[in-house]
């Protein structure tokens, strides 16, 4: 009676059987004998990865070698086996060594919060710095530090606030959703009004207290509590570790959602996930380098252009970062030497053009 | 009836504040002898008090109020953009910028600044009119907005780095820069006033054209108006208003989004109606703002701009959340 609605055919077509040859082209794969396990990885994200931790060792050393002191290179590299003067040893290790640990960290922190910000929001110009976390995380801090009743380290208000700031942008989000110019606009919002927040705190206190609070509220380098650098290198490696577990999950975000739940992620779990993360990474960073957020959009961009289309390079978001970091202190240190450009102004003026650039072309697709 | 009765409310607010602003102050001055001094009376302290230090505030409140006010609005209708906003489109950055740059070379006369700013904010609109010509940007209001307030990071970071080089010029920038109308003189008002004069002339010359305008290109040209000049006219004047506000004030971001925003709200699209709304929300929210400034963190002062970006952020947010934006 029932007619079929379509013949099957004869033969099941050859490509329904996976060639593992094609299927694993551009990959090294290896698999654990009861084929419970399995390890696959990307030949080009090897390579990327490489070249740019290369790149990262490069900067460092010339952040060691160039300052005020220029030590030449051969000199780092015996002060760095400990065999140098005691006045090199003491520059790299005491002054130089701390200051470009704290850099890299961050950096590497801000890169790895605005790339899974940007995937899970599907919006590329969503990263902590523009809509305002960063600024957010600031003004808690400044409150901790100026002394308005609120017993809270600084770190951990930065946390506070980068928690606040996350939570009122995704939740305001609502019907218009995260993709698309309106979720950026209701970030810089919430910046301004806690950029504001911070001035009336400054202003309202005694000097003193005012002063304390200040390297808090410019993005620099200089004078950080060596227990934030701690909490930092901790907090990176977990979420690290954690966003890489991530990945794959992040990756299925990108299909529509009934697609991504039908391959068994639960799409507001991982949100939720990714976002914590993001808050923890920006809240530590800020906390050692204040508020430096163009890092946070920079880095994944140039970290996707050199990547696999479509995928979610978190490992060469976290060198990038790092490496614009360094470069981007360094060359505050060298430029209007001996006075020193805070590492906040020259992201800011390397990355105001690159953001103008990609608000400003005929077509751009920020949504990701 | 309705018009007249919304008229009648925002200059009897403005009179209310403007009063408020005489009489309330972060000084021991007591309302009872400043109101003295108003009736004519009172001591000679008192009389400096409100006379010399108070005065002046209000009436650079005022104008930079009316100032910005009508700008904003001016800008919106020009650009068919609720969010056109001097500050926020880099405007007051450009003129801020070239400020800076000025002072550090040494100019300190307060005529010089004036035209200095408003050169620096007329470059600003020029930037923001190229921007809206670019396909994509000009009939995407939310992204002009973004693309401004890149330009308005760009500008105020490379002032920083003008105020790193120079400590003297630093001194002077710093305040000036969060916007403050605190401690100014008389002179610096007159500086001001001739340019402001010009552009009100402006104004009234622009305004039906620019109506007729806001209707489309052609509705403008078959009344008889030229586009190009309208636009140009528009510019100049918007440039004259910013720049000499924020050689009075500094840049002062969301002062132009909201007060054209209320008169909207009040009175409707027109531009003619909403203008003369601005006239009085204007200043009465940069008193109103100027005086909480002073009360909130007595004995000490807030810079006037932390106030003007707790009051105009939220109703960004307002505008930018609503369904559908408003289109002019």
């Amino acid at each position: 009676m029932n007619a079929p609605i379509h013949t099957p055919r004869e033969t099941p077509p050859t490509s329904q059987v996976p060639d593992p040859q094609r299927l694993t082209r551009g990959y090294w794969y290896w698999r654990a004998k009861r084929q419970r396990w399995s390890l696959l990885i990307e030949k080009r994200a090897l390579v990327v990865n490489t070249v740019l931790l290369m790149v990262l060792v490069l900067c460092s050393l010339a952040s060691l070698a160039f300052g005020t002191l220029s030590i030449p290179m051969p000199d780092v590299l015996l002060t760095l086996q400990g065999e140098g003067t005691s006045m090199h040893t003491f520059v790299i290790e005491e002054l130089r060594w701390p200051r470009l640990l704290a850099g890299g960290l961050a950096g590497a922190a801000f890169a790895l919060a605005g790339c899974l910000m940007q995937t899970l929001a599907r919006n590329r110009l969503a990263t902590p710095g523009i809509i305002g976390i960063d600024n957010a995380a600031t003004a808690f801090a400044v409150a901790s530090v100026v002394g308005t009743g609120i017993s809270l380290a600084p770190p951990a208000m930065a946390l506070t606030g980068a928690a606040v700031a996350t939570a009122l942008a995704f939740g305001l989000a609502g019907a218009t959703g995260t993709r698309g110019y309106r979720f950026i606009i209701a970030g810089l919002a919430i910046g301004a009004i806690s950029g504001a927040l911070t001035q009336v705190m400054l202003s309202s206190v005694a000097l003193d207290d005012a002063n304390a609070a200040y390297p808090w509220t410019v993005g620099s380098l200089n004078a950080r509590a060596p227990n934030s650098v701690h909490a930092l290198t901790i907090g990176l490696a977990v979420s690290y570790v954690l966003s890489l577990f991530l990945n794959r999950a992040l990756a299925t975000l990108q299909l529509p959602e009934a697609v991504t739940t039908s391959l068994g992620t639960h799409p507001g779990r991982v949100r939720l996930m990714g976002l914590i993360l993001s808050v923890l990474l920006t809240g530590l960073a800020v906390s050692v380098a204040g508020p430096v957020g163009l890092i946070a959009l920079l880095a994944p961009e140039l970290a996707r252009t050199v990547s696999r289309p479509g995928s979610i390079p978190l490992t060469a978001s976290f060198l990038a970062g790092a490496i614009l970091m360094v470069v981007s202190d360094l060359a505050g240190r060298l430029v209007l030497a001996p006075l020193e450009i805070p590492v906040g102004i020259v992201t800011a003026l390397a990355g105001s053009p690159y953001l103008l650039w990609i608000l400003l072309r005929k077509s751009p697709d920020i949504n990701r | 009836m309705k018009a007249k009765r919304h008229y009648i409310i925002t200059w009897s607010l403005l009179l209310l504040v403007c009063l408020t602003s005489l009489l309330f102050g972060a000084g021991t001055l007591e309302i009872k002898q400043a109101f003295a001094v108003l009736t004519g009376q009172g001591s000679a302290e008192a009389r400096f008090v409100v006379m010399e230090l108070r005065l002046p505030r209000l009436a650079i409140g005022t104008i930079t109020g009316l100032a910005l006010g009508v700008a904003g609005a001016l800008l919106q209708t020009l650009t068919r953009n609720p969010l056109a906003e001097p500050g926020l489109l880099g405007v007051s950055a450009g003129s801020a910028f070239a400020v800076s740059l000025a002072i550090l070379f040494g100019a300190s006369t307060a005529t010089l600044t004036t035209l200095v700013s408003q050169a620096g904010a007329l470059a600003g609109c020029a930037l923001v009119i190229a921007a809206t010509r670019i396909q994509g940007v000009g009939q995407d209001p939310v992204r002009l907005v973004l693309a401004g307030a890149t330009l308005t990071a760009l500008l105020l970071s490379l002032t920083s780095l003008l105020m790193l080089i120079d400590q003297r010029a630093a001194d002077e920038i710093r305040f000036w820069i969060t916007g403050s109308i605190a401690g100014k003189s008389w002179d610096q008002l007159t500086a001001t006033l001739p340019t402001m004069l010009l552009a009100g002339a402006i104004v009234i010359g622009a305004v039906k054209p620019l109506a007729s305008l806001a209707l489309g290109e052609r509705v403008a040209i078959g009344l008889g108006h030229r586009p190009g000049l309208i636009r140009l006219m528009v510019i100049i004047a918007v440039a004259l208003l910013v720049g000499g506000a924020t050689a009075l004030a500094g840049p002062l971001v969301f002062v132009g989004l909201v007060v054209p925003f209320v008169a909207r709200a009040l009175g409707g699209a027109d531009i003619r109606k909403t203008l003369w709304l601005c006239l009085p929300i204007g200043p009465a929210i940069i008193i109103a703002a100027d005086t909480l400034s002073r009360l909130l963190v007595v004995p000490s002062e807030m810079p006037l701009g932390v106030i003007t970006a707790l009051i105009g952020a939220p109703v960004l947010m307002l505008i930018i959340r609503a369904r559908r934006i408003p289109t002019l």
